[in-house]
């Protein structure tokens, strides 16, 4: 990484300003190894429920979810993303909710998934 | 010229030294902006002789000047040149030189990264042009369509030199845009709130987050297209399943938003030109600023209009129609607004204000034949025709050339310190613009006659040949024109009168300093009193009343002046060899990562322990890598969101086997994620022990997170193994295609990140990661997670859904 002129960042004058402030206490370790434990048995029960015939009617939608939760534990927790200001929230979940839906736009335009009669 | 008293007098001496040497080490914002601004009009220069050449084939029928191959050559890098080799530059040059003397900053966030971008730039453009000496131009359109650009249809080097350029321009387009972003967000001066900053500020953030967001998604079309090309894979090859429509989409997520990255900056510059030359504050600079964003936003949701005559369905052609007219309402509003802000003042018509007008007028032809083409029906008619051709230069000459130039005669005194002969810049305009609509308006009559675009020769009974024999002596007018504008710089730089740090009157912070600036920008971060902050300062609000002066913004630290490095010149020159490489020999793309490799650890740990890189804290109490790395991650949402939709749309449409439900191994996957799930454990706890200044512990849990990663990419390359023995291969059908290159690229971040915490371990081992390099394991450790929550989604994308 490089460095700019240390003296052209002036602090302070607008923190706050553009970007409210969170008032959560860090983590702790504790935190970390409960979302750690949590990562695991959710990982667990994703091996699992996939042999379960009864669950498969609402298998996908079961296991999206569970695989969000995954994603949004780590963000917040090991990223620090619950803790951390405003604008990296919007640096980050912005893009990812726009890549998503892009996501879905080339599934449903390319794929399988076509939902319109080309 | 005064020297703040805190400023190291050697920094000064370095800041401004000449030479070659100094401009191939500098990391000076506005050395690099001028270094954009000399290369861009070099290959615009070039990428207009190209212009030329093809009007002149045109400019009758049958003509034999150039025969078809050359001509498919010469408008496949015409409009790749002028793209991104020159409007695009053009507007870094203003972006470098001109926004951190905006809101009052001494340098960009990342000076050395800003040398590196245009570094790379530059061995992107050339290795493009070297296409031309070694008799390969590219020939495939600046879209370069797949199929057409498959090995089938375009054997040979020609569409290699393309798609390797636009990667390599792709990550210097990337790497400065995420550096703007910081320094726009990070390094205003106090007192510069976002709603303060000026339009031409706000336009260039939008721009940029078009940027970071906009090139993930070609450059993973390239990656596919260069793996179909290099290794045989099947991305593109309807015989296996590929569709066609993919690149399209891939390529017009990209290419429409560009369009936008093009006009923004233009934009923000007619709005900082027309005010000062109407002695008025810009119409509603508010709502200038929220049409500007929400531009860019709709931008992202109209890509498909290009391919109404794809056969997309009439939904999506619906659902893209709307939206791309939706689009016209905020380009209204900014369009109105300009003339608002016209109105009624005190008109003073500089150059400058000739060209910012001449944009308003130009680009609303522009735009107007834009709603046309939203429309399904009438685009079915007009696509391909010369019609498109007279909009997008509307769009693309009227509008960002026009507003440039604008720009250029604006901001030239406050680069040089010399004025531009206004009469000479008089007649300069008017040739342009003359000879710009000569050259464009018969266009629309000629698509409206039929005629198509891309066509070497026509017959005479077509009709065509007069107004394209006009187009021709128009496009020779803007030739002419441009020779003019270099005429009356180069006069301008010999002889030119002095211009004085505020020739204009002007309303923004970059007028308060010397013309041109001294290295550090300003002796004092200037003071900011509200929007147009200077003018305010000058003559006070709308009742005359000049606000209280404030002191000088406290500067804790010395005033440092970013030291050259030539690291960013090796790493580049890394990139270009490696590139050659890819068109010659493996030994040679070895040479050039051997390169990179060693300038990016040597660019990585030149300022390590400087203490005055330790404390990067900008203007949101945020470090300024920390917010870097968030946009990068942001960046990456695209990448890895385009290559899972290609694997999801793909799946199921492999013609032969072996199938995903054949091959893939779920408990052993499993474990491999449960060990990269726990090593993000491990990585947070290196943090925690770092941040608390425990050695032993920050050294163990790295090492612990870095082992975890080797025993994830263990895993991967027993299942590669594994599936090559089974029969799948990347070349084996679409399944294989999709997988290998997906996991293989999340293995290669994975790679990435276990050579990044290897190196902090190695830094701590040798006692130089101290407790105020927390930051540094903190950055390091937001990629890691990053790689670990995409693993996620693959896992239960690619693994667990049925």
């Amino acid at each position: 990484m490089s460095a700019g002129p240390t003296s052209a960042s002036p602090t302070g004058a607008r923190a706050g300003e553009d970007t409210p402030a969170r008032t959560h206490e860090p983590a702790t370790i504790g935190t970390y190894l409960v979302v750690a434990g949590i990562l695991t048995a959710v990982t667990a029960l994703e091996f699992g429920v996939i042999y379960v015939r009864r669950l498969a009617p609402i298998l996908l939608p079961l296991l999206l979810t569970l695989s969000a939760g995954k994603f949004a534990l780590v963000v917040m927790f090991f990223m620090h993303l619950r803790y951390d200001s405003r604008v990296l929230t919007f640096l980050f979940v912005a893009p990812l909710v726009l890549a998503t839906l892009l996501a879905i736009a080339i599934m449903t335009l390319t794929g399988e998934f076509l939902v319109f009669t080309r | 010229m005064a020297i703040p008293h805190a400023l190291r007098r050697h920094e000064l001496v370095e800041a401004e030294a000449t030479g070659v040497w100094s401009w191939l080490t500098t990391v000076d914002h506005k050395r690099i902006g001028i270094l954009y601004g000399v290369t861009a009009v070099a290959f615009f220069l070039i990428g207009g002789i190209e212009a030329l050449i093809i009007r002149l084939q045109l400019v009758r029928p049958h003509n034999t000047l150039v025969d078809a191959q050359t001509f498919n050559a010469l408008f496949t890098m015409h409009g790749t040149t002028m793209i991104f080799l020159g409007i695009m530059p053009l507007n870094s040059a203003f972006f470098n030189y001109l926004i951190p003397l905006m809101i009052g900053a001494r340098d960009v966030a990342f000076p050395r990264l800003n040398a590196l971008s245009y570094w790379i730039f530059l061995a992107g453009g050339l290795f493009l042009n070297v296409s031309w000496l070694v008799g390969a131009p590219p020939d495939g359109g600046w879209f370069g369509y797949a199929n057409l650009t498959t090995l089938q249809f375009s054997p040979g080097l020609a569409i290699d030199f393309w798609m390797l350029t636009i990667q390599v321009l792709g990550a210097s387009s990337i790497m400065a845009a995420i550096n703007f972003i910081v320094t726009i967000l990070n390094m205003r001066a106090p007192g510069m709130t976002l709603m303060r900053m000026p339009l031409f500020v706000w336009m260039s953030l939008v721009t940029q987050f078009l940027i970071v967001l906009a090139f993930p998604p070609v450059t993973v079309g390239l990656i596919f297209l260069m793996f179909d090309r290099f290794f045989g894979t099947h991305f593109f090859d309807v015989a296996a399943g590929g569709d066609l429509h993919l690149w399209q989409h891939l390529f017009w997520i990209f290419g429409h938003p560009e369009v936008y990255i093009l006009i923004l900056p233009a934009f923000g510059i007619v709005s900082e030109v027309l005010p000062t030359f109407s002695r008025k504050p810009l119409f509603g600079a508010q709502i200038m600023i929220y049409s500007g964003i929400l531009i860019g936003f709709f931008g992202f949701n109209v890509w498909s209009h290009h391919m109404f005559a794809a056969g997309m369905g009439p939904v999506a052609d619906a659902a893209f129609s709307i939206a791309t007219m939706i689009i016209a309402i905020p380009t209204g509003v900014k369009i109105f607004n300009w003339l608002a802000t016209m109105w009624g003042g005190t008109l003073r018509p500089t150059v400058a204000f000739h060209y910012g007008a001449g944009l308003v007028a130009l680009f609303t032809i522009g735009g107007l034949s834009g709603i046309m083409h939203a429309s399904p029906p009438v685009d079915l008619q007009q696509t391909d025709s010369y019609f498109v051709v007279a909009h997008l230069h509307y769009v693309l000459i009227g509008g960002s050339l026009f507003g440039l130039l604008a720009g250029a005669y604006y901001w030239w005194p406050k680069m040089t310190g010399r004025l531009l002969d206004e009469r000479l810049g008089r007649v300069q305009f008017w040739t342009m613009f003359a000879g710009f609509n000569i050259a464009f308006f018969p266009q629309h009559f000629l698509g409206a006659a039929g005629m198509p675009r891309r066509i070497y020769t026509y017959a005479a009974e077509s009709g065509w040949g007069f107004w394209s024999a006009v187009s021709t002596i128009g496009a020779f007018g803007i030739g002419v024109s441009v020779l003019l504008f270099i005429v009356n710089a180069v006069r301008s730089l010999r002889h030119g009168a002095p211009a004085g740090a505020d020739p204009w009157d002007g309303r923004t912070l970059e007028w308060r300093t010397s013309s041109p600036p001294p290295p550090h920008d300003f002796d004092e971060i200037p003071p900011v009193y509200g929007r147009d902050s200077f003018w305010r300062e000058k003559y006070g609000d709308a009742r005359g009343r000049k606000p209280t002066p404030l002191p000088p913004a406290p500067e804790p630290h010395a005033v440092h002046m970013p030291a050259p490095s030539h690291w960013p010149v090796v790493i580049a020159l890394g990139i270009g060899v490696a590139a050659v490489g890819a068109l010659t020999s493996l030994a040679v793309v070895l040479l050039g990562v051997a390169v990179l490799v060693i300038g990016a650890f040597a660019f990585a740990l030149e300022h390590h322990r400087d203490p005055a890189h330790v404390s990067q804290i900008g203007g949101l109490e945020i470090d300024h890598r920390k917010l870097a790395m968030w946009m990068f991650l942001g960046s990456e949402c695209f990448l890895f969101g385009t290559l899972i939709a290609t694997y999801m749309a793909y799946k199921g449409r492999s013609v032969t086997g072996p199938h995903p439900h054949e091959i893939l191994n779920l408990p052993v996957t499993t474990l491999s994620t449960f060990d990269l799930l726990m090593s993000s454990l491990l990585m947070v706890l290196a943090l925690a022990a770092a941040q608390r200044g425990d050695r032993r512990q920050t050294r163990l849990w790295l090492a612990g997170t870095a082992l975890f990663g080797l025993i994830f990419l263990g895993f991967q390359a027993y299942e590669f193994t594994a599936f090559v023995h089974e029969g799948l291969t990347l070349q084996t059908n679409l399944f294989g295609s999709t997988f290998f290159v997906l996991t293989g690229f999340h293995g290669g971040h994975v790679t990435l990140g276990v050579l990044w915490l290897l190196t902090l371990l190695v830094l701590d081992l040798r006692g130089r990661l101290g407790q105020q390099d927390a930051i540094k394991v903190e950055v390091a450790g937001l990629y890691w997670h990053f790689v670990d929550v995409v693993w996620i989604l693959i896992f239960t994308l690619i693994y667990l859904v049925p």
